[in-house]
């Protein structure tokens, strides 16, 4: 019945002020892809996510799972699809982590003696610990409290997940330990990125978009070792591609 | 930066921090509300009721010069109020100054006993409407992202400025600084709204809870009633 987690078909979203956002995107993404979308800033990229959950709607047919994006599914949509936002001082609104990290599961009707425990299951899969538990968000440095975002949205065991810039502002170590919690997980990924090193670890499906349409879909070497079609969009072909440090 | 307006001294240990905030909330109103009862011909009642603040102060632990300190970074705001009620002699004005003062250092050994989360959830359980509860929750949240986006504009308009430039356009300046910072707030309360409708958000903001009453909370609650009754029977 659902041969894709994610089938997109001919969306159109025009921003209220008139911006043309996404022009015709057809998108099919199987169950456990790891698709990145690259492209310059202003492509259409976060919006593209924002679509994956109904958050925006758009002209044209979104499924997610084999369900329509409709308002009646709109409650079952949200429990598949977690987005990870790329400010986390706009993902995390609570005045602790715990909280924060139960606010899906209490929304989603998780009975409340097993939110402890998926709240302790999401900090791990994280990479954090126990203790940031009664922790408040504004006392964490970046890195972790990116680490917390994705716990409060893998706290949801959502089948896709859609993640803004997850490396931006990083520094190496958290970078480092980031794409190692993301590449071990099990969801559908959609990476919204120009983080190129990161989409060659953890993506083996690239899709390019530029001014709100999809010019290249393709394994992900392939494309980005392109140097013309990343010239033309305002990419480059990565460092380690140019120099050969990536094996096959 | 530091980052604890409200609630510094929140995270102590004392009788007074281990209650359950229900019970403290009821405490702290029924003290407030019989400080600003008190008729103006029993000033020495006023004694009575800083006596049994300053025994509370005691048992919090929270330091003397803390509660002064925030008290006094208060008071203009009262001197502004006092402007505003009707003139009733010099022993009006200085009754409206000890009770606000009164009221204020109970705010504030409130505040600073409970930690914030915690009288959020009290004020949910007796009854405050789940809206008001959660904005003043995001207030909690987002005072410190305010002040920090604030800071940062500030020091960006610092470093391109030389010298002072006359009022008019440093008053140009900061209006337009205020004017960004409100847009600024508005497009995260947007952002925000995303972040919350992707995790189920519908209208509801569920809690979980922790704390349980103990005879503590039997023992300040019924200490407060009765010290309110013999006060009031002494009018």
């Amino acid at each position: 019945m659902t041969d894709y987690a994610l089938r997109i078909t001919r969306l159109s979203y025009t921003y209220p002020d008139g911006t043309k956002a996404l022009e015709g995107i057809d998108l099919d993404v199987p169950p456990g892809e790891r698709v990145a979308v690259v492209g310059p800033s202003g492509a259409g990229k976060s919006t593209l996510l924002l679509h994956l959950n109904g958050v925006l709607t758009g002209s044209g047919s979104v499924k997610i799972m084999g369900l329509n994006m409709e308002q009646s599914n709109l409650q079952q949509i949200r429990r598949y699809v977690g987005l990870l936002f790329q400010d986390p001082n706009d993902q995390l609104f609570c005045p602790t982590v715990f909280e924060d990290i139960a606010f899906g599961p209490l929304n989603l009707s998780v009975p409340e003696q097993e939110i402890p425990r998926r709240v302790e299951k999401a900090l791990i899969d994280s990479g954090l610990d126990h203790s940031f538990r009664s922790r408040s968000s504004h006392h964490l440095s970046l890195g972790e409290r990116r680490r917390v975002s994705l716990a409060s949205v893998l706290a949801m065991e959502p089948a896709i997940l859609g993640m803004d810039e997850p490396t931006s502002n990083l520094d190496p170590r958290n970078r480092r330990h980031l794409i190692k919690v993301i590449s071990g997980l099990k969801a559908t990924l959609i990476i919204a990125t120009h983080d190129l090193e990161l989409v060659l670890d953890v993506c083996s499906r690239t899709v390019l978009m530029d001014h709100g349409k999809i010019w290249a879909d393709a394994e992900t070497r392939s494309m980005l070792s392109n140097a013309a079609l990343m010239e033309k969009h305002g990419l480059e072909v990565p460092l380690s591609l140019k120099s050969g440090v990536r094996s096959q | 930066m530091r980052h604890n307006f409200i609630d510094r001294y929140a995270a102590l240990d004392s009788p007074l921090h281990i209650l359950e905030p229900r019970s403290k909330l009821l405490a702290f109103s029924a003290l407030i509300i019989a400080v600003l009862c008190i008729p103006v011909n029993r000033g020495s009642l006023f004694f009575v009721y800083f006596f049994a603040t300053a025994i509370l102060m005691g048992i919090s632990q929270v330091p003397l010069a803390f509660i002064m300190g925030r008290t006094l970074v208060i008071l203009p705001f009262i001197v502004l109020a006092s402007l505003a009620v009707p003139w009733k002699g010099y022993l009006g004005l200085g009754i409206l100054f000890v009770r606000a003062i009164l009221c204020l250092m109970l705010l504030i050994l409130l505040t600073n006993t409970t930690r914030f989360v915690e009288l959020l959830r009290g004020l949910r359980k007796l009854g405050c409407p789940q809206i008001l509860v959660m904005n003043l929750g995001f207030l909690y949240r987002y005072l410190f992202v305010l002040t920090e986006e604030a800071m940062r504009m500030k020091q960006a308009r610092d470093c391109r400025r030389v010298g002072r430039a006359p009022f008019r356009t440093e008053l140009k300046i900061l209006s337009s600084m205020l004017g960004t910072l409100l847009i600024r707030s508005f497009e995260r309360a947007e952002r925000m709204h995303y972040a919350m409708l992707s995790r189920g958000y519908s209208g509801d903001f569920p809690v979980v809870s922790p704390r349980k009453y103990s005879w503590h909370d039997l023992a300040l609650l019924s200490g407060v009633t009765v010290f309110v009754i013999v006060t009031v029977l002494m009018v």
